[in-house]
């Protein structure tokens, strides 16, 4: 790890400041990316702005249809809240198998998704569920957020504040561990929502995306069976020491059935 | 020693006695090296290579000097300047043709070429340690590469890249072993031959502790003091002695806790001596803590050995001959030990437990640009083990023979022992039926038709793999064992031991032992390791040996004492000794009723005995049956049971027996199934530098492990014991792949490798679905 200055916002303002006065500056929610980066030098900032402390980025609220989850909200609190397991039980789910216990006491939904790692869990449920990321400065839909590996709309200094997920007809998530790092090797979210069927892959590409073969043909019919004639495209897919283009899809069909099968008798 | 009194061995404090250690160390009062702290004390960060094989051409340290708070900079030619350049080799007996080893020199800092990526090229010594991180980044290294060979088949073929002028085609060492014309022949008469090729596949031992040193100077007495994690500072201290030219009398090696080991604390790496060499200098104390990362790419792999097996067979199924064809790939220099455990272990039990009459091996020691290997729990004897139960298992499913019949028509019989094996050593006693017939029957085998038609309906597949295994243990390389024992004031004891504990529970075995002999529960007795001042001798802990040598000694030890304490007991009491009886701490009178306990005869002169011990080898053995199911759409493997039952001789403590278990069962379990050190080909790089990308087993991957005993008395120790700490290692490899085989084998799929990765089982399977 490099010197640097750690700074806690008081206050959302406070926190844009600190950001503009300072390029080298980063923001840092649960840092359960951003320590390990800095640990192995691969990260210099000359300043860290915890935003974990700022009252507006707290809170799980669900009013009108919509569940309101803040930033910084953190992967254990989102698991166990009576109010996501009432209105969106897929998400909880999701959010009790993040990492380990220690990464879920300290990671947050807000850190996960302005980080968009291409294999985290949170960025298939934004996508699926198409949900809101209510930031600083304007409101963005998960279509427009998502821009691939680790790139998102964020501008310089510009921080989510909360997240709004339309609360769907039915959900539900299933994932693959990686064997080593334990994310999201193919994590498919399935919701039935109001504007049709979505199903959002994560840990499979280069980014989460929708599998739109998948949503037309389980638009017509929720069943796992339809899905085994789909073949994913491997082209956009990844290939490493741990698996070829051709399992990835595999793990992402399997995961899609599974999905399904859970979807039933859920919310 | 009788039957009868073996019985009544290890009643006291109760077999499943907690450990005495755990709850210092989990209230978090354990000291590990990093843990020490000196006045003064510098800190030390390493620049290490960043190329797999490459020339220096040139190292610019002019920016680094400067640097806030550096103190010291210290390449290759300092460490060269400081005769730093030959580790001990242990590797001294004569191999094929009478030829000794070739021993490639290792510069502490490597010095005009890099062989393997993690290579330290420099060592930057500054105030801080962040001082020193920052410093090291402001070296220049000018690097010319050299062509790069990570695979051993590869290293030893012609025109591969040369890595040391004196080690020409990289081979650094040739063996062979048991009666080539007697295999040839059996083999030409054979009905059957079941041949295999089997990669045992590099690991990270991966200690909880980072590897770390404090090395402190004393320029008035010429002392080095060395804080180190270690399995025993005598052999710390004889491998530091020959790579630093410092005499035996001017290191101490002072060490407490140890968080892990597994043979990866038995070195005096380049490092260590490194941080002395700028300790002298600098005339301060110097510390240095390796992060995860550093312990990837530099601490001691392990396994890494490449066997072509082949097992002849007559029509019956009855084992003919093994003929074994061994390469070990040691790295890009040899760790002391490091080359010993393959040309060593293997030997010693070619055979496994059967009455295979004629063997045949050839190993080579081959030099590849990767981080040097060294011992890893079982140190070749898990490979040797799993060679044989592969090549059984495949031999008995080719020929159409239960895998338990085979195994049980070829076993070694138990009105055999002692038992001399056709390579030389004598298996002093074992009772292999009885152990697999507990096994079979804890497994349930005979139900496991039923369980395996009911996995098929479920769309998944289920294997049932057996593996039953024998390793040496007990003998030393030091000339004995020996335990010191003090009595105090207050009848509490202190022992004293070179074999150093990296969390077997010496602290609690130990104490029961003397406990034990001397009556007395275990609580009053404290273990001490590592404490340079008494000057013991001793072997450290590895190979299975400690229980059989140190904890024999402890036993020996406390013996004496009664023996040493009785005339002084006798004239307190104004008796003869012959009318002093000795019992739970005190002596007494047959006549006058009078009483004096050890504590009493301490507080009125110092008491204290050593005891000592040499042991031969000994034979622990076991069978594993590992019961798995396989998810065909997603290649995952989950194992539904896992039995073992082990002989491990004399059992002191149940729950650290078990405890032992678990630990082994799992690094095997993560050997089999993820676990695998891969490096790039072409460049030399680590593909798998952090737990990002190399799969450690996890909790929610084990299951329940069914652990029993079926023990025999071992003969080398008057307490029966034979030793267990890498069993389960041993055992495991086997009965896990034979069970993954068992399962795939109905489907067409061909024998397969480590890491059985469902990636890897999803290919297989669908590649044999599409032959079909």
């Amino acid at each position: 790890m490099y010197a640097f200055q750690y700074r806690k916002a008081g206050s959302l303002k406070e926190a844009a400041e600190f950001l503009a006065k300072d390029d080298e500056a980063k923001p840092m929610s649960g840092g359960m990316t951003l320590i390990p980066t800095l640990k192995a030098r691969l990260a210099q900032p000359t300043q860290v702005i915890d935003i974990t402390g700022i009252a507006e980025l707290s809170g799980i609220e669900s009013k009108g249809g919509v569940l309101s989850i803040g930033a910084a909200t953190r992967h254990q609190q989102v698991a166990s809240s009576k109010v996501v397991r009432d209105v969106l039980p897929a998400l909880a789910e999701l959010a009790s198998n993040i990492g380990d216990p220690q990464v879920r006491n300290r990671g947050t939904i807000g850190g996960s998704v302005a980080n968009n790692d291409p294999a985290a869990d949170y960025p298939a449920a934004v996508l699926a569920l198409d949900a809101k990321i209510i930031t600083n400065k304007r409101e963005i839909a998960a279509e427009d957020f998502f821009q691939g590996m680790f790139a998102t709309a964020l501008e310089a200094g510009e921080i989510i504040v909360r997240i709004a997920f339309p609360a769907p007809k039915k959900a539900a998530y299933a994932k693959f561990p990686h064997p080593a790092s334990g994310y999201a090797m193919a994590g498919v979210f399935i919701a039935e929502t109001a504007a049709g069927v979505r199903v959002a892959v994560t840990g499979a590409g280069e980014g989460v995306f929708r599998w739109s073969d998948a949503e037309a043909v389980l638009a017509k019919k929720m069943d796992a069976t339809a899905l085994e004639k789909l073949t994913l495209a491997t082209d956009g897919l990844n290939e490493d020491i741990h698996g070829t283009r051709e399992y990835r899809a595999q793990l992402v069909k399997v995961m899609a059935g599974r999905a399904v099968a859970a979807l039933a008798g859920k919310k | 020693m009788d039957h009868h009194e073996h019985q009544h061995l290890f009643d006291v404090g109760g077999a499943h006695l907690s450990r005495l250690e755990d709850l210092r160390l989990i209230k978090g009062e354990g000291c590990y090296a990093a843990d020490w702290n000196l006045p003064q004390q510098a800190h030390a960060a390493f620049l290490r290579a960043d190329h797999a094989h490459a020339k220096i051409t040139s190292i610019n340290t002019d920016a680094a000097r400067k640097a806030p708070g550096v103190l010291g900079v210290y390449t290759g030619e300092d460490a060269v300047r400081a005769g730093q350049t030959k580790p001990l080799s242990m590797l001294t007996f004569a191999g094929k043709d009478g030829k000794k080893a070739l021993i490639p020199e290792r510069p502490t800092l490597a010095h005009g070429r890099v062989r393997f990526v993690g290579d330290a090229v420099a060592m930057v010594v500054a105030e801080t340690a962040l001082q020193a991180q920052d410093a090291a980044e402001l070296i220049e290294v000018e690097y010319e590469d050299l062509p790069v060979v990570v695979a051993p088949e590869t290293a030893l073929a012609d025109g591969a890249p040369q890595l040391h002028d004196n080690v020409p085609g990289n081979l650094c060492f040739e063996q062979e072993a048991g009666d080539a014309a007697a295999v040839e022949a059996a083999f030409a008469k054979a009905a059957h031959v079941t041949k295999l090729k089997l990669d045992c596949t590099r690991v990270v031992p991966n200690p909880m502790e980072p590897r770390a040193c404090l090395a402190a100077y004393d320029a008035k007495s010429g002392v080095y003091t060395l804080h180190s994690p270690v399995q025993g500072i005598n052999m710390m201290r004889m491998q530091l002695v020959a790579y630093t030219g410092v005499p035996e009398e001017k290191i101490k090696v002072v060490a407490r806790d140890v968080g892990g080991g597994f043979g990866q604390r038995s070195i005096a790496y380049p490092e260590y001596c490194s941080v002395m060499m700028a300790a002298k200098a600098l005339g301060r104390p110097v510390k240095w803590v390796s992060s995860r990362s550093e312990s990837f790419l530099s601490d001691s792999h392990g396994r890494a050995n490449y066997i072509t097996a082949e097992l002849a067979l007559d029509k019956d199924g009855t084992f003919l001959a093994m003929r074994l064809d061994w390469i070990a790939d040691l790295g890009a220099y040899l760790h002391p030990a490091g080359p010993v455990s393959p040309m060593r272990n293997p030997v010693t039990c070619l055979n496994g437990v059967y009455k295979t009459p004629a063997l045949f091996g050839r190993w080579r020691v081959a030099l590849t640009n990767t981080s040097p290997v060294s011992a890893y729990r079982g140190a070749a004897r898990p490979e040797m083990a799993y060679t044989i139960e592969r090549l059984v298992d495949e031999a008995a499913a080719q020929m159409k023979i239960d895998p338990a019949e085979i195994r049980r028509r070829n076993f070694i019989p138990p009105e055999a022992f002692p038992y001399k094996t056709p390579t030389g050593s004598v298996y002093d006693i074992a009772d292999f039926p009885a152990v697999l017939d507990k096994a079979l029957k804890l497994a349930d085998v005979k139900g496991f038709a039923k369980r395996r038609a009911e996995t098929e309906k479920r769309g998944l597949l289920r294997g049932l793999g057996l593996s039953t295994v024998i390793e040496n243990s007990g003998a030393g390389m030091f000339p004995k064992d020996e335990i010191l024992l003090e009595v105090a004031a207050d009848g509490t004891l202190t022992a004293y031991s070179i074999s150093h504990s990296q969390g077997q529970g010496h602290e609690t075995t130990f104490a029961q032992i003397i406990g034990d002999a001397l009556g007395i529960p275990a609580e009053r007795i404290t273990l001490r390791q590592g404490i340079a001042e008494k000057g013991l001798i001793g072997n450290h802990t590895g190979g299975s040996r400690t229980i059989v040598g140190a904890g024999t000694v402890c036993h020996l030890a406390a013996k004496k004492l009664i023996e040493t304490a009785t005339p002084l007991a006798a004239e307190e009491l104004g008796v003869e000794p012959s009318q002093v009886t000795y019992a739970k701490g005190e002596f007494k009178s047959k006549e006058s009723k009078k009483t004096v306990t050890l504590g009493n005869l301490a507080a009125k002169k110092p008491l204290s005995v050593t005891g000592e011990g040499k042991f031969g080898s000994t034979f622990p053995n076991g069978c594993h049956i590992a019961e798995i199911e396989i998810d065909p759409q997603t290649g995952v493997t989950q194992v539904v049971s896992y039995v073992t039952v082990d002989d491990c001789g004399t059992v002191i403590n149940h729950t650290i027996v078990e405890g032992q278990m678990h630990g082994a069962v799992a690094q095997g379990w993560g050997q089999i199934f993820g676990e695998n050190v891969v490096y790039d080909p072409e460049t030399g790089q680590l593909l798998t530098g952090s737990f990002m990308d190399y799969a450690m087993p996890k909790a929610g991957w084990i299951n329940d492990i069914t652990i029993a005993e079926h023990t025999t008395f071992g003969t080398v120790s008057p307490l029966g014991v034979k030793g267990m700490g890498e069993s389960g290692c041993t055992a495991s490899l086997g009965a896990l792949t034979n069970a993954v085989m068992d399962a795939l084998r109905p489907l067409g799929v061909p024998p397969l490798d480590m890491p059985l990765t469902a990636h890897k089982l999803w290919q297989a399977i669908s590649a044999a679905k599409k032959g079909h």
